[in-house]
Order: structure tokens, then sequence, then C-alpha cells
């Protein structure tokens, strides 16, 4: 698809995201997607704005909340919904469910369901990269949450010992699970970050897909010069359940007046223009895309004991 | 000193630490893409002489040492190999591995698996278990059954240099998957006699039959495999009790075939392993021949292993906390004649007395 200018690129990108997720929701109550789904909607601009500035050869370090960032490095979208049907076309042949959504093809590694836990893997790969002279950039993807994990301080302190040009992605959404900042932590993330002695930025309007691509961009023109870390706290907004396709703003840890206030400033609520432009192409794509998970076969048998070892 | 182990005809003598050190060395000359990090692997004692030097000769770059961080550690490994490096892991005790169980279990195990085999992770993880001269309950354990419980993992326990000639080699420049070698911190001073490696390519990661014998199966791991050899000697000196010894070897995948041909000609399977008996090598030995062929079994099954409490310091507690020559052989004497009072001479010297007096800490 060809576009006029950034925003418009940057906000299709954003929007099929939405949609593909909304989808799901739809899906959902079918129980054909048998796995458990965590959405990311209202963080989509994260996801679009720093892998906008990433090419297929280099490698990103998701979450178990990486849809969004599947598909905005350029995850195939007929194996995102395979891969979520569990059919034996789906990215991991239906192994992986939305948990462990990888796309290798465009650099976007393994995801992991344990929090903090791919943090050290982009480590290693900036570490391999360096020796074998690949000229990547390596991103590491992980909420707040991750920042209380023993390993996410490990790694700060590997990465800035060794000097390794790794970009630390937080995107912090204020919320573990349903705990939130103030009931787990004692520092400031970003400042917490410095104390290991390096490079930080905090981007406050996450939803500003054209903000984080600006910022990101400069950031890894910075680091392909300095070899050295950089970290970003971005922050953003879950509208969803922490997992499963509801809202849940009944449940009473937090308001609806918090959704309200990010949404206000949503490209993708503000601009229905855009979205009555590019939603039927995107909906047709999806259209095809779950027609080829409905379609695909089950693994077989002869997967069950495949690739173990 | 020097352990006889069969067969008999040797090429060269070599201790386990020299087995170690030529296998780290060899595979950063001949591979490029390796490296080598762990605590210490860079110091004046290189990882107990098995590293000592490989630093300045091949380059901070390749070897290096570490912040304690484990888990990350671990993590950075999985990074490295995932982007073209090999990682070669040391931990100078097993025990410091549980800080890296979530990245081992719930990642490098499953890494390929999960991802639909989308990715190959290969590394080498050494773990050195720790024993005697009041190691306690933090440096003694030994931990091969959790690991091999684990899909995903191969995990070996070399107990030769033969094995660690064989194996790791191998491990590099063939194995595509994460592998944790539990290395017998109390071999690495016994003298080995070694072959040169077979011309024939298979994989030595599988169980191999030490000592052929028949009256009697052993099952072995790590440095029960050398007891069972010297109790099988002395029984051989002092009565006409022939054994069978089988060094299980690579703890994940042992050769099952080797273990019930072996039990099909001897009748009795005693296990002998480094670790405690419940839910371990010991039972899953047990599982073997009971699922594939419990009717050769002429008599009870025998286990050995370290008694089921934490490891104590006190010389005293230690000395009968670890099966012994003595206990091995009269269990031996017990299984083969089908009674206790067998009147067959047990050996003076208490499980490898030699070495274990001899072995001096603190590590």
């Amino acid at each position: 698809m060809i576009f006029s200018n950034l925003y418009e690129e940057l906000f299709y990108k954003a929007l099929k995201i939405r949609l593909v997720e909304e989808r799901i929701i739809e899906l959902y109550p079918s129980d054909k997607i048998q796995s458990p789904v965590h959405l990311s909607i209202g963080q989509e601009a994260v996801a679009v704005g720093i892998c906008q500035s990433l090419k297929p050869t280099d490698l990103l370090f998701g979450t178990y909340r990486s849809h969004a960032f599947y598909l905005a490095k350029g995850g195939n979208l007929r194996e995102f919904f395979a891969e979520l049907y569990g059919k034996v076309t789906g990215c991991c042949q239906g192994k992986a469910g939305s948990m462990h959504l990888t796309a290798p093809e465009v650099g976007f590694m393994g995801s992991s369901a344990v929090v903090a836990s791919t943090i050290p893997h982009a480590i290693g790969a900036a570490l391999a990269a360096e020796h074998l002279k690949k000229e990547q950039t390596i991103v590491t993807v992980f909420g707040d949450g991750a920042t209380e994990e023993g390993v996410y301080h490990e790694c700060l302190n590997f990465v800035n010992l060794h000097r390794l040009p790794v970009i630390f992605i937080c995107e912090n959404n204020g919320l573990a699970v349903h705990s939130k900042l103030e009931a787990r932590q004692s520092y400031k993330i970003m400042e917490q970050a410095r104390t290991y002695g390096m490079r930080a930025t905090q981007i406050t309007d996450g939803y500003d897909f054209m903000k984080v691509n600006e910022v990101i961009s400069t950031i890894i023109e910075e680091v392909n010069k300095t070899r050295a870390p950089h970290f970003v706290e971005i922050h953003t907004y879950r509208y969803r359940e922490h997992v499963g396709p509801g809202e849940d703003f009944n449940a009473g840890y937090r308001s609806n007046q918090d959704l309200e206030a990010w949404q206000a400033k949503d490209p993708l609520i503000l601009n229905p223009e855009l979205v009555a432009k590019y939603s039927p192409a995107i909906f047709q794509e999806i259209s095809e895309a779950v027609d080829f998970a409905e379609a695909s076969p089950w693994p077989g048998k002869e997967h069950l004991l495949s690739d173990v070892i | 000193m020097s352990v006889s182990a069969e067969p008999k005809l040797k090429s060269q003598i070599i201790s386990y630490r020299e087995a170690l050190f030529q296998t780290m060395r060899d595979a950063l000359s001949q591979h490029s893409h390796t490296i080598i990090f762990g605590q210490g692997v860079d110091d004046h004692k290189g990882t107990f002489g098995s590293t000592v030097g490989l630093a300045e000769e091949f380059g901070p770059e390749r070897v290096f040492d570490t912040p304690l961080m484990e888990e990350g550690m671990m993590g950075i490994a999985i990074g490295a190999a995932l982007n073209g490096l090999y990682p070669i892991q040391t931990h100078i005790r097993s025990d410091f591995g549980l800080l890296a169980m979530n990245q081992i279990i719930n990642l490098a195990a499953k890494y390929k698996y999960m991802f639909g085999g989308r990715f190959e992770i290969p590394l080498l993880v050494r773990m050195v278990v720790g024993r005697s001269w009041g190691q306690g309950a933090q440096h003694s354990q030994s931990l091969q059954s959790l690991f091999a419980h684990i899909p995903g993992l191969t995990v070996i326990m070399p107990a030769s240099s033969q094995s660690i000639l064989e194996c790791y080699p191998y491990l590099i420049s063939q194995h595509r998957g994460p592998v944790i070698s539990l290395e017998h911190r109390l071999m690495y001073d016994l003298q080995f006699g070694v072959e040169a490696a077979s011309e024939v390519n298979e994989s030595p990661l599988t169980s191999r039959k030490v000592r052929t014998g028949k009256d009697i199966t052993i099952v072995a791991t790590s440095i029960m495999v050398l007891e069972a050899l010297r109790a099988a000697e002395h029984l051989t000196r002092v009565s006409d009790i022939d054994c069978e010894i089988i060094d299980l070897n690579c703890i994940s995948h042992p050769d099952e075939n080797l273990i019930v041909e072996s039990v099909a000609k001897t009748g009795k399977l005693l296990v002998a392993d480094t670790s405690w008996r419940p839910y371990g090598v010991s039972a899953e030995v047990c599982r073997i021949v009971c699922e594939r062929a419990p009717f050769n079994l002429k008599a009870p099954v025998v286990t050995l292993g370290m008694q089921p409490a934490p490891c104590p310091t006190a010389k005293s507690l230690e000395d009968i906390y670890y099966p012994n020559l003595q206990t091995l052989t009269d269990a031996i004497a017990t299984l083969v004649t089908g009674k206790t009072a067998h009147g067959i001479g047990l050996p003076d010297e208490q499980s490898m007395a030699d070495v274990y007096k001899r072995f001096k800490g603190p590590f």
C-alpha cells in the first residue's frame, strides 16, 4: 500500500492492529481461539512507532502482550490467526498460541509468558552481533512490572558494564495484572535505570505514534553511533482487561475516567475519516487471514514430538 | 592417583581436568563463534584449571568473568546462541545453577519446541558437583534428575576423561540444542586412560558399557561409575562375582536397550547414583526395566544414593551420608548371592578413601 505521508502510514498500521484485535474479541466467544490473549488495544502506537524505524534484520524481543509488535514488525497476518487457532499453518505450527508469537523472518524473536524473561536474550543477541560484526539494532520490550524482576536489574548492570548497543523499551501502562505502580515500586523507572549509567528518555504521549517514531529514530541513530545502550520509558494505557477480550472497569481497580482521558487523545478515535478510508482494505485482509486459519489443518500426531531437542 | 577403568588398551593418560582444559581450548581455537563465560573463568584458578590462561590466549571478548547474575547470564547465553554464537557457561557449583532455573526450564528447554522449530539454541552449561571436605548442603547437590526431567534439555555426567573428550567436541561442533553437563569436582585430579576417538561418527550422547560381566548389572553415574569399577575389581579378587557396569553418561537420554539387554543377561540390577534416590536416576532406571522387561529380573532391584537429607558438613556424618566402597560392595554381593550373610570379604578402605582424604578444600 502506498501512503501519502508517514502519518497515514503509521495510522494505517496502528489501525490494522486494533481491527485485528477487535476481530479476536468477536471471535473469542466461538471458542475457536483457545489461547489466553493479552490484547494490545490502546498500546498500538508504541509498537508502530518503534518498528517503523527497524529493518527486518533488526531484532526485537517482546512479551506475552505482543500482538501489536508481531504485526508492526511485519509478521504475517495469516500465520498470526492460524497460530491463535492452533493450526499447523501458524507461525509456530500451533505450538505457541498468542503468548509465544514469533516471526524470525522479520526479526520478531520468540516471546515469553514469563515476565522479564526475554530481556537477557536481547543482551545476548547484542553480544553476538558485536562479536560477529552484524549491523543490527537490538530492541527489548517489556512492561513496567518487569522492572521489579531481579533479572531486569542483572541485565541493566551487564549491558552497561559491557556497554552493549541494546535499546530498552519499557511500556509503562501502570498495571501489573490489576496492581498499580504505587503498590509495587519504591522507585521511578527511568530515574532508577539512569543509576546504572545509561542514557534514558521518557515519552509520556504513548498514544502518539509520530512522537514515538521521531524519538526512537533519533535514539537508534545515536545507539548505532555510540554502541551504548539507551533506555526509553513510554507511558501508555491498556484499554482491555489484563488477559481476555473484555473490559473490566466495573472491577474497581481503575476508573473509567482514566480510559476516557487516554481515548480523548487516541488518533484512532479522533480521526474517523482515516478510519473510514483504510478500514475496508484491512477488513478484507483480516477476513482472508481468518478464512485461512479456519480452513487450515490441525497439527497432527507427527508434530507432537517434533522439535523437542 | 590412577583409577583403572576398562578397556585395557590405552594410548594416553590424561586427567579429567586436562581433558576439560583441552576441550575448552579446542573449542575456542577451532570454532571462532565459541565464547566461554562464568564466575571466575578468567582468574588465576580458571574454573579449577579448566579455563586457566584462555582469556589471555583468546582475548577478553571470548573468555570473560561475569557479575553474579545466574539467571541473566543464562538468558544472555540463549540470546547469544540465537544470534550465532556458541556459548559455554560455567557454574563452579551446580547449586548456583538453581538461580538460573527460570531461563533453563522456562526458556532454554522450550525455545525450539514452543516456537515450532523456528529457533535452535546450541549451548553448553558446565556445572560442577562438589563433595567432601565440608562442602555442606549448598555446595554438594547433584541435580541431574531435576534437569533431566524437563523435555528439551540434554543432560550429561562425564565419568571419565574419555567421555569429556568425546562429548564436548561433539556438542560444540554438531549438537544444536542446550546441554547441561554435570562435572564432578572430585574427578578433576584423577588420571584416566583414553583412547583416540573412534572414526565412527556416532553420537556420544548415550550410555556406555564400561565393564562386561555376567552376574549383575550395575548402572552408575559420574563418580559412582569409578566406585562400581573398584567394587567389581575387588569382587573379582575375593569371589567369583562378575559385574557388568554401565556408565549412564547421558542422563536425559540413556541407552535403554543397553540396560534392558544387560539385565536380560544378568537378571540382577543395582543402580548407583550420586544423588537422592526418590524420583531420581535410580527411579528412572527402574522404570525403564519395569516397563520394558520386568520378567528378566530374578531379584528385587537395589538402589544406592545419598541419604534422604541435605548434605551435612561434619565428617562423621558425611562419611555415612554417601554410599561408599564397602556399602556398594556389600550391596552387590548381597544381591548376587541372595544372602545378607554372603561371607564375601569387603574392602577395608572407605569409598575412594585415598582420594577423599587427599582432597583439600576449600573448593
